[in-house]
């Protein structure tokens, strides 16, 4: 599947034909994206994928193996410092010091940036409110739970008010609520016109991001909107229909509009339309003319999960199809 | 203006950090300054020079005239033999040797002063059951007193023999001169002029508290990096508008902070508690101190770079502790060593450290003022190694 392209003038972050090999597998093959000013981009995909190996190559602790990235007009290998300035990265991992209290650890991150002590303290209040941490600012990093922790990486990721931020796995073994609230974060950053790009396992997350890259075996699947990723995998809006008694399929498929009509249960059906607003009218008619009482009938907004399955299954089938275009001839030639 | 003072600020914060860190661990930082002085200290109290003598034994033939009495071969070497028996066969004795019954055994020849007559030498033959190489010398030494003594007592015993001979050739004068000046012409009468009086706390205090530098700079620097390093702290070093300069300086001026807390800690306890002489002053004391410290971060920081795990950094850490122990001048002497070995030894920081601590404590001087030179050299080699591998490690993660 070919990654739509996002028109902008001028994206914070472009990605062209980036590979990444090391010794014995390519982890990241061929991605291209960009990313513009005041978005999320969330990186959705199963672990090793590929989603780290691309932030640390987006953030320059990692070198590419082919392609071209630039971020904030500069290529990562050689960020100026006034472009290191501007941007900020939280690893996946726990990296702060457990023997510096939350407080001394965002202290520190500050200073690595160059702020001075008087204007640092505002900062580390400030970053330390915005994590909902102030209160817990003279526990010892160890002392916190992980989810504070983590927290505590983004309270120091935001110290220096970067424009854009690598987050990676930033909800990676949190709990749902927390994860929720991390999330709320990262949206009010980017309400302040901070770019973001958010690395996530769980698929869910999917809908809080302007745009959304799935990312499989280090290839980009998808690149798109959440609500288009939807459309691409179910070719258009999904109705789900249901009857007070069983009812054929066939009887929809003539219907205007409708692409497409499964059976789920005895009395449901999940019909494919390409306008959910146009197409429930006609379906209730056409079930009413074949003397079926319809029972409800609701838009289903498919899970993320459905979504990413659908769109896995549909790159398997995609590349199942190549193998066999490129298998036959060699087939024939046998014969 | 503005990038010189965002430089200080960052340096600040490694500094700053490095500083917090241990102090947030005053247990490690304790044991690593008080422990070594405080078993320096029970060593000290429970140490007093005193060797248990070597029991031994004396085997004298049938027919030779040497004394039976065990207390006068005690009195030949005062402190050293505890004469356990007195015998003529030195088969079983010999049996007791190997078993590890005695630790001496003395086998006296046969006919020694018949054989001094006849402008022959006679041997003693001495035998010991020792594998400590520290008591095979004290053996060795005894041996040498023992023999020494023997002798005089051979010529003296021949002597007054001879002197009846002389009376009779030679006339009343001879019988003038005692028989025991003959055979011990000349006394020695000793003195030590050293400055200060030697004793094990003065010896070994400046040693202990060199060792506790380089180790205290060395392990904790080591560990230090390499905790950033695997933990990821690395990657946000890279990102950030840090250099490799900065975060060493930083580290650096922790760490010599460090040593000069611990070093006015330790120059409390070592002369205010000890006892221990500082004839030299304290400010060329410090600046030893800083030397020794600046050396011995390099070496943790090359630690820190070669080291893929905490647990190697402490493997490592602990290899350069013990050669510190061996090789430094801490327990033998490095004059002692034979001279390729004698490279490790100087290679090694404490080594400088030690031999200028002791000298600057005891003696009031500089010894070796080309140690100091030494020391600064391996600082400036190893700082700069450590700079471009670090420079290459923050800006190249491939």
């Amino acid at each position: 599947m070919t990654p739509s392209a996002h028109p902008t003038a001028d994206p914070i972050i472009t990605v062209r034909g980036v590979s990444r090999a090391f010794e014995d597998r390519v982890a990241v093959d061929d991605l291209s994206f960009d990313v513009d000013a005041g978005t999320i981009l969330g990186v959705v995909g199963p672990s090793g994928s590929g989603k780290t190996t691309t932030v640390r190559m987006l953030t320059g602790t990692l070198g590419r193996t082919s392609g071209e990235i630039r971020v904030l007009g500069e290529d990562p290998m050689r960020f100026s410092r006034r472009v290191r300035g501007r941007i900020a990265y939280l690893p996946q991992l726990f990296s702060l010091y457990e023997d510096l209290s939350a407080q001394e650890n965002v202290g520190f991150v500050a200073a690595l940036y160059g702020i001075g002590p008087f204007r640092r303290r505002k900062l580390i209040r400030r970053a330390l409110e915005v994590v909902d941490l102030h209160d817990a600012r003279h526990r010892l990093a160890r002392n916190l739970s992980g989810g504070m922790q983590r927290r505590l990486e983004l309270a120091c990721a935001l110290v220096h008010s970067p424009d854009v931020l690598f987050v990676d796995e930033p909800t990676a073994g949190i709990d749902p609520l927390l994860r929720q609230a991390i999330w709320d974060e990262l949206r009010e950053l980017k309400a302040e016109g901070r770019t973001l790009l958010v690395t996530t396992q769980y698929v869910t997350e999917a809908e809080y991001c302007d745009r959304v890259a799935l990312i499989v075996d280090g290839e980009l699947v998808a690149l798109d909107q959440p609500d288009a990723l939807r459309q691409m995998v179910f070719g258009g809006d999904v109705l789900q229909v249901d009857t007070r008694r069983a009812v054929d399929p066939e009887l929809l498929t003539p219907v205007g509009g409708v692409s497409n009509v499964r059976q789920t249960a005895p009395r449901q059906l999940m019909v494919t339309v390409d306008d959910a607003g146009s197409s429930t009218p006609r379906i209730i008619d056409a079930l009413r003319d074949a003397g079926v009482e319809v029972g409800g009938i609701e838009e289903h907004q498919p899970t993320f999960d459905e979504v990413f399955t659908g769109l896995v299954e549909q790159r398997r089938a995609a590349r199942g199809t190549a193998n066999q275009d490129t298998s036959e001839p060699r087939g024939l030639s046998n014969g | 203006m503005d990038d010189v003072a965002q430089g200080v600020v960052r340096m600040a914060s490694f500094t700053g950090k490095e500083l917090r860190e241990v102090l947030r661990r005053p247990g490690v930082l304790l044991s690593l300054i008080v422990g070594p002085f405080v078993i320096m200290f029970i060593f000290g109290l429970g140490y007093s020079g005193y060797r248990e003598p070597f029991r031994t034994e004396i085997v004298i033939p049938p027919g030779n005239e040497l004394p039976r009495d065990a207390g006068y071969y005690e009195s030949l070497a005062p402190g050293r033999l505890r004469v356990l028996g007195i015998g003529e066969d030195a088969a079983p004795a010999e049996q007791r040797l190997r078993s590890g019954q005695i630790d001496l055994l003395i086998v006296a020849p046969e006919n020694a002063s018949e054989e001094l007559r006849a402008g022959r030498q006679t041997t003693i033959r001495v035998a010991w059951n020792e594998i400590d190489p520290v008591y095979d010398q004290l053996a060795g030494l005894a041996t040498s007193i023992l023999t020494s003594s023997l002798n005089a007592e051979i010529i003296e015993h021949a002597a007054t023999e001879g002197i009846s001979f002389a009376q009779a050739e030679i006339g009343p004068e001879a019988a003038s001169v005692p028989p025991e000046v003959i055979a011990r012409p000349t006394t020695a009468e000793t003195e030590n002029v050293a400055p200060t009086e030697p004793n094990v706390l003065s010896f070994f205090g400046p040693a202990v508290f060199a060792l506790v530098i380089q180790h205290l700079a060395v392990t904790l620097t080591a560990l230090s990096m390499v905790r950033e390093r695997l933990s990821g702290q690395m990657d946000r070093f890279r990102v950030a508008p840090v250099t490799s300069m900065e975060l060493l300086v930083g580290k650096y001026i922790a760490y010599a902070a460090l040593s000069l807390m611990v070093t006015a800690i330790v120059g409390a306890l070592l002369v205010g508690v000890l006892g221990v002489p500082l004839l030299g002053g304290w400010p060329p004391f410090i600046g030893i101190v800083l030397l020794l410290t600046f050396a011995s971060l390099g070496v943790g920081l090359l630690i820190s770079l070669v080291a893929d795990s905490e647990r190697q950094a402490v493997q490592l850490s602990m290899l350069i502790l013990l050669a510190s122990v061996f090789f430094s001048g801490f327990v033998l002497p490095v004059s002692d060593f034979a001279e390729w070995t004698q490279y490790i030894s100087y290679a090694l920081p404490v080594t400088h450290g030690i031999a200028s601590l002791q000298a600057h404590m005891l003696r009031g001087t500089v010894a070796d003022p080309w140690m100091l030179g030494v020391l600064a050299t391996i600082g400036v080699v190893l700082y700069v190694g450590s700079l471009l591998r670090l420079r290459r490690v923050l800006r190249s993660a491939d």
